[in-house]
């Protein structure tokens, strides 16, 4: 029975980390910005949403909240930091730094605001039924799969039947030759901030209602979006979100053998034996340097 | 008569390095015009710098005499010049239809002309219908740079710019893909400026030859009055 609760608990993990990472290798895929500052768009939505839901608002104005501050997170980041370090020709080091840095600031405002503790969002959601005798889900756990498909199922109809996907794509492949194409790039790659930071959201929203929040959360989020777009390949969304899975379902069945304080380990054992094994990840073209 | 694209006096580079000065350039209406020159002689920076892929330094670009210096590249796409770039010229992860699809979003095709654009297309390239469900990144160099020739072309510009379209390519099949371009400039009136390391197959289909050396143009004239210049055939 303790291995198929595992189980379970590793899918909704695993869901939530696909979401986290596929935004991450999304940005990172199409606009080559190592964007570590994702880790604080969770942070950023996840504690949005705690305040917004926590002071009464309900739960649309508080994922309304999350979304908004999420996404114009991402995008403020992009055009007021990224930005002029490019127009600069500033170099691939210089992006992560400036990242990191943002990364750390939120962090600390989150603290002194919010305060340094872990906290939590109890929703009516987030009480677990016994599923089958001695299995216990919660509906949150359900919620967090169905969204993750319906998301990750929008996003391939994004990318693979509109334009602007369509462009996302080559921007990926290519950015000269999508202005050679007259298209802007620019406004391709605040399209990828959008989405990328969207997609954090519900997994924001779900962490702050099941395993609670603290401000340096994002760290940790942002570790496994690096590690599943290493492990699923850098470049592929599938493979990342498959590699999100896999890092859930790891972490928790994990749990059979080791104790909780070594989840984290599992993951970077994973990573390292990609690395070592197959750089170019389970559904990858381009070899992790 | 006006010109359909011309350069006075431009200047440009990359990191504020130059690479080409006092170009004086004049591609007139209907015309094929070639620009040789060697391997860093400035013809692609020239293309790029006419097609607003990088910032002139100075001077001045005009279409159909209109200034258009400093324009981003959609702007001056939008007047009716399309480029070929040196290289693939196409998204290795797209498939055909998709690249030609994107290529007409780009260039505000409207969308009830769209199918009948790619047909047309098709008709001056009609090999490419055999591979347009196949990823670019699965062609040959020869088929993707005639996806890419035909992706410019659905804009229907009045100016090509081509760069180095033989890269690659046995000079059979580079005769063959010239061919259908020669037709259409001869047909539609389409004003082409080729930048060609295969001098001699690129003069046979031009009207005027510019030659470039160390970023500065040093030769203008018939294509013919190059092959009676000895000196010049001999370098190029």
């Amino acid at each position: 029975m303790l291995a198929i609760q595992l189980a379970i608990t590793g899918l909704q993990t695993g869901a939530l980390y696909a979401l986290t990472a596929v935004g991450f290798s999304l940005i990172f895929g199409s606009t080559r910005i190592f964007h570590f500052a994702h880790g604080a768009t969770f942070v950023i939505a996840a504690y949005l949403f705690y305040w917004v839901y926590g002071t009464g608002w309900g739960l649309v104005p508080g994922v309304l909240a999350a979304t908004l501050g999420a996404v114009l997170f991402g995008l403020v980041l992009d055009r007021l930091v990224y930005v002029p370090i490019q127009r600069h020709e500033g170099s691939f080091f210089t992006v992560f730094v400036a990242s990191f840095g943002v990364g750390i600031a939120v962090q600390n405002v989150i603290g002194m605001i919010f305060g340094r503790g872990f906290t939590s969002v109890s929703t009516p959601l987030s009480r677990s039924a016994e599923i089958i005798p001695g299995v216990y889900v919660s509906p949150l756990a359900w919620i967090a799969m169905l969204c993750t498909a319906l998301l990750l199922g929008a996003l391939h109809f994004f990318l693979r039947r509109t334009h602007t996907g369509t462009a996302l794509r080559a921007l990926a492949d290519d950015p000269e030759l999508v202005r050679t194409f007259g298209l802007n790039p620019r406004r391709i790659a605040a399209t990828a901030f959008v989405v990328g930071s969207a997609l954090v959201v519900p997994a924001a929203i779900i962490t702050s209602a099941t395993t609670g929040l603290n401000p340096t959360i994002g760290h940790h989020v942002m570790l496994i979006s690096l590690a599943a777009t290493i492990v699923g390949g850098i470049g592929s969304i599938s493979g990342t979100m498959l590699a999100g899975l896999l890092l859930g379902l790891a972490e928790s069945l994990a749990l059979l053998v080791v104790d909780s304080q070594w989840t984290e380990a599992v993951t970077f054992a994973i990573l390292f034996a990609f690395i070592i094994i197959r750089p170019s990840g389970l559904l990858g073209r381009i070899a992790a340097h | 008569m006006t010109a359909a694209l011309e350069a006075r006096h431009l200047a440009a580079g990359y990191g504020g390095r130059p690479v080409i000065s006092e170009i004086d350039l004049t591609l007139n209406p209907a015309e094929v015009l070639c620009l040789i020159g060697h391997n860093g002689a400035g013809k692609s920076t020239l293309l790029k710098a006419m097609f607003g892929l990088i910032a002139p330094e100075a001077g001045e670009v005009r279409i159909d005499g209109q200034t258009v210096t400093g324009h981003a590249p959609r702007e001056i796409a939008e007047m009716g010049v399309a480029m070929v770039p040196e290289g693939r010229g196409v998204f290795a992860s797209l498939s055909v239809t998709e690249i030609f699809a994107l290529g007409m979003h780009a260039t505000n095709v409207p969308k009830e002309a769209r199918a009948e654009r790619v047909e047309w297309v098709l008709g001056i390239l009609p090999v490419i219908r055999e591979f347009m469900d196949r990823p670019a990144a699965t062609l040959s160099g020869g088929q993707q740079q005639m996806v890419s020739i035909g992706r410019a072309l659905l804009s229907r510009p009045k100016i090509l710019l081509l760069d180095e379209p033989s890269i690659g390519l046995a000079p059979k099949l580079f005769q063959d893909l010239l061919a259908p371009i020669r037709a259409l400039q001869q047909r539609d009136g389409l004003s082409i400026l080729l930048v060609e390391q295969n001098v001699r197959e690129a003069l046979k289909i031009s009207d005027r030859a510019v030659v470039m050396k160390s970023g500065r143009m040093i030769w203008e004239g018939q294509p013919e009055e190059l092959g009676d210049n000895d000196r010049l055939m001999e370098l190029y």
